[in-house]
């Protein structure tokens, strides 16, 4: 088992993780009014994204494709 | 949104009115009071345009003789680099939004301060911290940055220690810049008195607002690009290295993405100025109020898509230059409503003379000129030809000195009172405002047929131009001449100040008999502005109403206030 | 010409009508949350458009470059460890969950849960910064060689100094909070810290993209 494989499994099961937390917390959020929600809600939102990168990055399916 | 009060519950902690600070330092040093803040900026301001308008005096005296023997020509290349940064940064943006922005707009929407009044102590005091950076280079070997005052790499880079202070200087600038833009946008959308609305606001708060936009986002920008240019000389940085991959004309795009907003930041507050002196002196309602209004905002937004008509000649792609020319033709239409509508406003109005009023009908002939110009400059092939010759400098100094430093004037004078509690003397200023005018068209409009020559600018000797156009000596001293003019003019300001504020007449509330909220209170407004805040209850500038506010300290106040007519004699005969 | 608003006229009635609406409001002037938490966001989109001109430089240079990644002495640079950019990528985004929670625990009036969440935050930050080390000296270029290095180093160091800026935020913040600083519902400095450290996360979105998976 080398480095690299170890990194892609904690990216995988990290990434799971975190942005199922991160989807549950933004559900959470939804309905709360005013300006630090709003932002919070958007800022969650582009996390989720990320999240989403780093899943597909760790099964090899988006990055090192040159 | 409405309304503009908020209650919440933490207000009641705060909601008494604060004793003013006692002791020195805290009252005229480090005081959060908007009002010492801007006096603070006004006084520096002033300084600082003393130090660079004799770095332009200098250069003027360079060019009195073709041969260029006065200085020599590295130390020229400094004069006009620091002339240009000092001017634009240290000078322009500390008056214009800094002082007049602080002096007047949390007066006209009716609040006791800025939102964030400890962040606009830091600001102001970012900007000696500033200029100091920036002199200190003339401590080193290589002196002063030379490289004109936008640093262009490579040149920039190549100089060493100048560019790395300039660097940090601006840098500095441009926190304490958008930190102001902040401090205001959230002043404005936050905390207007009770009843002002957005259509009710002053167009000085309608351009301040504009500006405040500009500043908060454009601003940043620029520091980006100095971070940049700061790594590249210090740090040896590939950035702008064609030869490891990088591109000198990507400091360019980051550099004009902010400074072309950057002329915003002066203008805007200058438009303000005059939308609210023209009514109060044409006894007339402004000429349409949303028009000029909603012009500033976009002329604030269609700010941030022009600013590659500055590298025409810097070799962006053809098909990318024509866009950059159009849109640079659209910003022209929001301008042209402004002054049509300063046009009608002052037609048929009873038209007193007074010095602010010179000032602002003057700006009115002298910015359509340097924005005219300006339309000339971008057209893209008119550009190609130009863009090196002193028709450059003759349409920026028209628009800045023209513009910004005439509407900055006529604001000076209209609220000097309010902010001393002293009338200036008007023989004085119309005296200086006539030696300004003078000395501004002798100085700047020679330079736009000598640039049509093709005399180029930034060149310590134009022997070889001379050869070719003998004249070209004679307007050369015309323009030395014509500008010791100006700098007599702001003497004479100066002198203006500092006896009127001994000696000056007592202005009380409200001399010219505006409408806005700032002239409801004593002059000098009280530490905490209004005791009880004002409710607002229609469009400022309609002489024809009552006060379009109600004093709640003082119910029986004029509801229709009349300037002071021996201050201000002069007085046109009705057209209408 | 409209008809003076002198008493009997519409434009009176008009006037009347917005001071009655007005006359009992008492407006606010201070440095209220409302206030403060709209300067916060405006300083959070201003911190944006700092990023935004280091990208629009990368994207300038990158677009313009013949190869990507730069050839540098005849060798073409390596593309960098998506592995390891992944994993470090989810330590950060897991602190921005954690900081939530912490966020959460309060509003819930939970010290114990806020304070092991904050602390998980703080080390999860710790740890991305950590990893950020690892990759700038096992990273195939350095910040004078090309302009790949060049943008890489001063976005991802500009992010870097963010995030450290952000763990000595949420430190002190730890710090008043146990305190005794924040009371009721006064915790503005809290959730400026939650903002911040979300969009210090949103930052490294566009950065995990641009340098990794692009």
């Amino acid at each position: 088992m080398t480095a690299a494989l170890l990194e892609r499994a904690i990216a995988l099961i990290g990434s799971l993780i975190v942005g199922g937390t991160a989807t549950f917390q933004l559900k959470n959020e939804w309905p709360v009014e005013g300006l630090d929600a709003q932002v919070t809600k958007l800022l969650l939102g582009l996390m989720i994204i990320g999240c989403v990168f780093a899943f597909f990055a760790s099964l090899n399916i988006l990055g090192n494709f040159s | 949104m409405d309304v503009a009060a908020h209650p919440v519950e933490e207000h009641a902690a705060h909601d008494h009115i604060h004793p003013a600070p006692e002791g020195f330092i805290a009252k005229y040093v480090f005081s959060l009071d908007h009002k010492v803040i801007a006096m603070q900026y006004f006084v520096l301001g002033l300084l600082l345009m003393l130090i660079a308008g004799s770095f332009a005096e200098l250069m003027r005296v360079q060019l009195w003789n073709p041969a260029g023997t006065f200085v020599q020509y590295q130390t020229f290349n400094q004069l006009f680099t620091m002339h240009g940064t000092v001017m634009v940064w240290l000078v322009l943006i500390p008056l214009v939004t800094g002082s007049l922005g602080n002096m007047v707009m949390p007066l006209q929407i009716g609040a006791r301060d800025v939102a964030f009044p400890w962040l606009n102590m830091l600001s102001f005091w970012l900007i000696p911290v500033a200029a100091l950076t920036l002199f200190a280079s003339l401590l080193f070997p290589t002196g002063a940055p030379a490289a004109g005052w936008t640093e262009y790499p490579p040149i920039s880079i190549q100089e060493g220690t100048g560019t790395v202070f300039y660097t940090l200087a601006i840098i500095i600038v441009g926190i304490s810049s958008t930190l102001t833009g902040l401090n205001f946008l959230v002043t404005i959308f936050k905390m207007r008195a009770p009843g002002m609305t957005w259509t009710r606001m002053p167009l000085f708060t309608w351009a301040t607002f504009a500006t405040a936009l500009i500043n908060l986002f454009a601003t940043v920008a620029l520091s980006a690009a100095l971070l940049a240019l700061f790594l590249a000389t210090a740090f040896n940085v590939p950035f702008f290295d064609p030869a490891r991959g990088g591109s000198p004309v990507l400091y360019q795009h980051m550099f004009w993405f902010y400074s072309h907003p950057a002329v915003y930041i002066f203008i805007l507050p200058a438009f303000g100025v005059i939308s609210d002196v023209l009514p109060t002196f044409a006894r007339k309602t402004i000429f349409g109020y949303k028009m000029i209004a909603f012009s500033s905002l976009a002329i604030a937004i269609l700010g941030f898509t022009v600013w590659a008509h500055h590298m025409f000649p810097s070799g962006i792609a053809p098909w990318l230059q024509i866009p950059f020319m159009i849109l640079t033709y659209i910003i022209g239409i929001p301008t042209g409503i402004k002054i049509f509508s300063w046009m009608a406003t002052v037609w048929g109005g009873r038209i007193h003379f007074s010095t602010s009023m010179m000032y602002a009908l003057a700006f009115i002939g002298t910015f359509s000129f340097g924005g005219i110009t300006g339309v000339y400059l971008a057209c893209v092939p008119v550009d190609l030809h130009e863009h090196g010759s002193y028709f450059v400098v003759a349409h920026f100094h028209y628009v800045v000195a023209g513009g910004a430093v005439t509407a900055f004037f006529a604001g000076f004078y209209y609220w000097f009172p309010k902010a001393t509690g002293r009338l200036l003397s008007e023989k004085m200023g119309h005296l200086s405002f006539w030696l300004f005018m003078i000395g501004l068209t002798g100085t700047f409009m020679p330079m736009h047929w000598l640039g049509l020559e093709g005399m180029p600018r930034r060149y310590a000797s134009y022997e070889v131009f001379a050869k070719a156009f003998p004249d070209a000596v004679f307007w050369n001293r015309v323009e030395t001449a014509s500008s010791f003019l100006m700098v007599l003019s702001v003497l004479f300001v100066a002198i203006n100040i500092v006896v009127s504020l001994r000696s000056g007449r007592r202005a009380g509330n409200n001399p010219w008999g505006a409408r806005t909220l700032e002239w409801m209170i004593s002059s000098p407004a009280p530490y905490y502005n209004f005791k009880k805040i004002p409710i607002v209850l229609d469009k400022p500038y309609d002489f024809t109403q009552p006060l379009p506010y109600r004093n709640l300290d003082d119910p029986n106040q004029d509801p229709y206030p009349k300037p002071i007519e021996a201050v201000i004699p002069r007085r046109a005969p009705v057209a209408t | 010409m409209a008809v003076a608003a002198t008493p009997g006229t519409a434009a009176y009635l008009d006037r009347i009508a917005v001071e009655e609406r007005f006359r009992d409001v008492d407006p606010v002037y201070a440095e209220t949350r409302d206030i403060r938490m709209f300067g916060f966001v405006l300083f959070l989109l201003a911190d944006c458009i700092l990023f935004s001109s280091f990208v629009f430089a990368y994207l300038y240079l990158r677009t313009s470059a013949p190869v990507w990644p730069p050839i540098v002495d005849g060798h073409q640079i390596e593309r960098l460890d998506v592995a390891f950019g992944a994993m470090n990528s989810i330590v950060l985004f897991g602190s921005g969950v954690t900081m939530h929670f912490a966020l959460e625990s309060w509003k819930h009036l939970n010290k114990l849960a806020f304070n092991m969440w904050l602390v998980l935050t703080i080390l999860l930050g710790a740890g991305f910064l950590g990893g950020q080390a690892h990759e700038y000296l096992s990273a195939p270029m350095n910040y004078t060689s090309s302009v790949f290095g060049a943008s890489f180093f001063t976005l991802t160091g500009l992010h870097g100094f963010h995030v450290f800026c952000g763990v000595v935020f949420l430190t002190v913040l730890g710090i008043q909070a146990n305190r005794g600083v924040y009371t009721g519902s006064k915790y503005f400095g809290l959730i400026a810290g939650t903002l911040y450290w979300h969009f210090v996360d949103v930052i490294w979105v566009a950065l995990f993209f641009l340098f990794y998976l692009w």
